[in-house]
């Protein structure tokens, strides 16, 4: 089936956070008393029962007095993912048919390994020790639904879709350039930033750490060929060389 | 000393330090694969793969332990080295022929030395880096860089064990007595370890026990 992703613009959202509430009712997440920071941004951070949410960022700005950006921070369901390569449970985290990174709580072994592997800081780990984040609505979209906080969001801030249309629509909204087009092989959040990702808390380029890329495309299958190779090797040598024997009589030799 | 007398080359508790790192080792290995590479059937052998996560950890601490206890006999044999390690080098240790004449060898030879101090190396490694993502997981940066590491080290100690194991047994008939009685026959530990011997007759001891 064709990949299918999330569009979000901060331009079109106006902060209603009725995505963070439509997450929380259709996944049956908790409320969670939260600190006043002194602004409305609110909770400051995702959490294990918060998969969405909408960052507040106040951008200095020539033209106007004060410019400010919502954006809907999540998991990126990426196509290159961290968490996947990482993680050592089979199942714990997999790929839906739409192209989705969800996880299964009854296989996570509670390792925290893709805490460190996730390059946008998006797992998190509930009290029984176990990975809480965004499974795309997996159960909505498997129906052919759209995830609860696109389908919630009053101004289409948050879309979803066949990623490809997702692409092509930003594209016609007058976006040159999608935030994840390409990246990490494409992410499943694309974002139509209308200015670099940094001012809206993303990094330029997302990358997986060099060294998990290295031990996952170059090292792993080495190292099978290096176990089997050596055994392979014994078996040769004892075949063509032979045990040492070590004989009484050639003491002296 | 008769031909035919036995000497001692491992006492019991060299013995039982080598057992437990075989059998830590072997599971952590089997186990590690099981996450490594996702393997269902592994997992299951250890009845999931949390109680594995919960195995392969505690095993962790018996291999650390094991390892220390054995370098307290066994790295002052590995740390000396002279000219018949050049020699033993340059011969490949008789191990690819049994016709080269092998320089005399002390308690372990070259190729035992450099194995012995790579899998000191590695174990070291594999144990730090494994404390590291087991006691501080949010610490993204030394976990990332311990993960690199325990697997490197994983591929080493996985490269010697199966050269461990077949060198240890059918390769050399007779090696496997030491890990098992502790004794080989005089005749066979003075062609084997002359150094070692002349030593221990000379009284310099050459053996803790």
């Amino acid at each position: 089936m064709a990949r299918m992703g999330l569009l979000v613009s901060p331009e079109l959202c106006i902060g209603c956070r009725a995505c963070q509430v439509a997450c929380k009712s259709w996944n049956q997440l908790p409320g969670e008393k939260t600190k006043n920071r002194g602004g409305y941004e609110n909770p400051g951070d995702l959490t294990p029962s918060l998969y969405n949410r909408i960052r507040f960022v106040e951008a200095p700005s020539d033209k106007e007095p004060l410019r400010w950006l919502f954006v809907n921070q999540r998991c990126m369901h990426c196509e290159e993912a961290g968490c996947m390569q990482i993680c050592p449970s089979p199942g714990a985290l997999y790929r839906t048919p739409e192209g989705a990174v969800a996880s299964n709580k009854d296989k996570c072994i509670g390792c925290k390994l893709c805490l460190a592997a996730c390059p946008f800081n998006v797992p998190r780990y509930d009290d029984k020790g176990k990975c809480s984040k965004c499974n795309l609505c997996v159960d909505r979209i498997a129906n052919k639904m759209a995830p609860a906080c696109a389908k919630t969001c009053p101004t289409g801030a948050i879309s979803y879709g066949d990623r490809t249309e997702m692409i092509a629509k930003a594209q016609k909204a007058g976006y040159q350039k999608v935030y994840g087009q390409a990246d990490l092989g494409g992410l499943g959040a694309l974002y139509a930033f209308k200015d670099g990702p940094k001012l809206y808390g993303y990094d330029e380029k997302p990358q997986i750490s060099e060294m998990l890329v290295f031990w996952h495309k170059v090292l792993k299958p080495l190292s099978y060929i290096g176990i089997g190779g050596v055994a392979a090797a014994a078996v040769v040598h004892y075949v063509a060389v032979g045990p040492h024997k070590v004989k009484e009589d050639d003491d002296h030799e | 000393m008769n031909k035919n007398d036995m000497i001692t080359m491992a006492t019991g508790f060299e013995r039982l330090c080598h057992w437990s790192l075989a059998i830590s080792c072997i599971l952590l290995i089997i186990s590690g694969f099981g996450f490594l590479f996702k393997i269902e059937a592994i997992g299951a052998a250890f009845g999931g793969f949390n109680s594995m996560k919960t195995i392969h950890n505690w095993l962790g601490v018996v291999f650390i332990a094991a390892l220390f206890l054995s370098a307290a006999h066994w790295l002052k044999h590995a740390l000396r080295f002279d000219g018949d390690d050049v020699r033993w080098l340059s011969v490949g240790g008789g191990y690819l022929s049994h016709k080269v004449k092998v320089p005399p060898m002390g308690k372990l030879n070259t190729g035992q030395k450099f194995a012995y101090l790579m899998v000191l190396t590695a174990g070291i490694a594999i144990s730090v880096t494994g404390f590291v993502m087991w006691l501080i997981p949010e610490n993204k940066q030394w976990v990332l860089l311990s993960f690199f590491i325990h697997n490197v080290s994983f591929i080493m100690i996985g490269i010697f064990i199966p050269l461990h194991l077949y060198l240890g047994t059918i390769a050399n008939p007779g090696t496997l007595q030491i890990m098992i009685g502790g004794k080989v026959p005089y005749w066979m530990a003075k062609k084997k370890h002359p150094k070692w011997i002349a030593e221990l007759e000379s009284g310099k001891g050459g053996h803790s026990a």
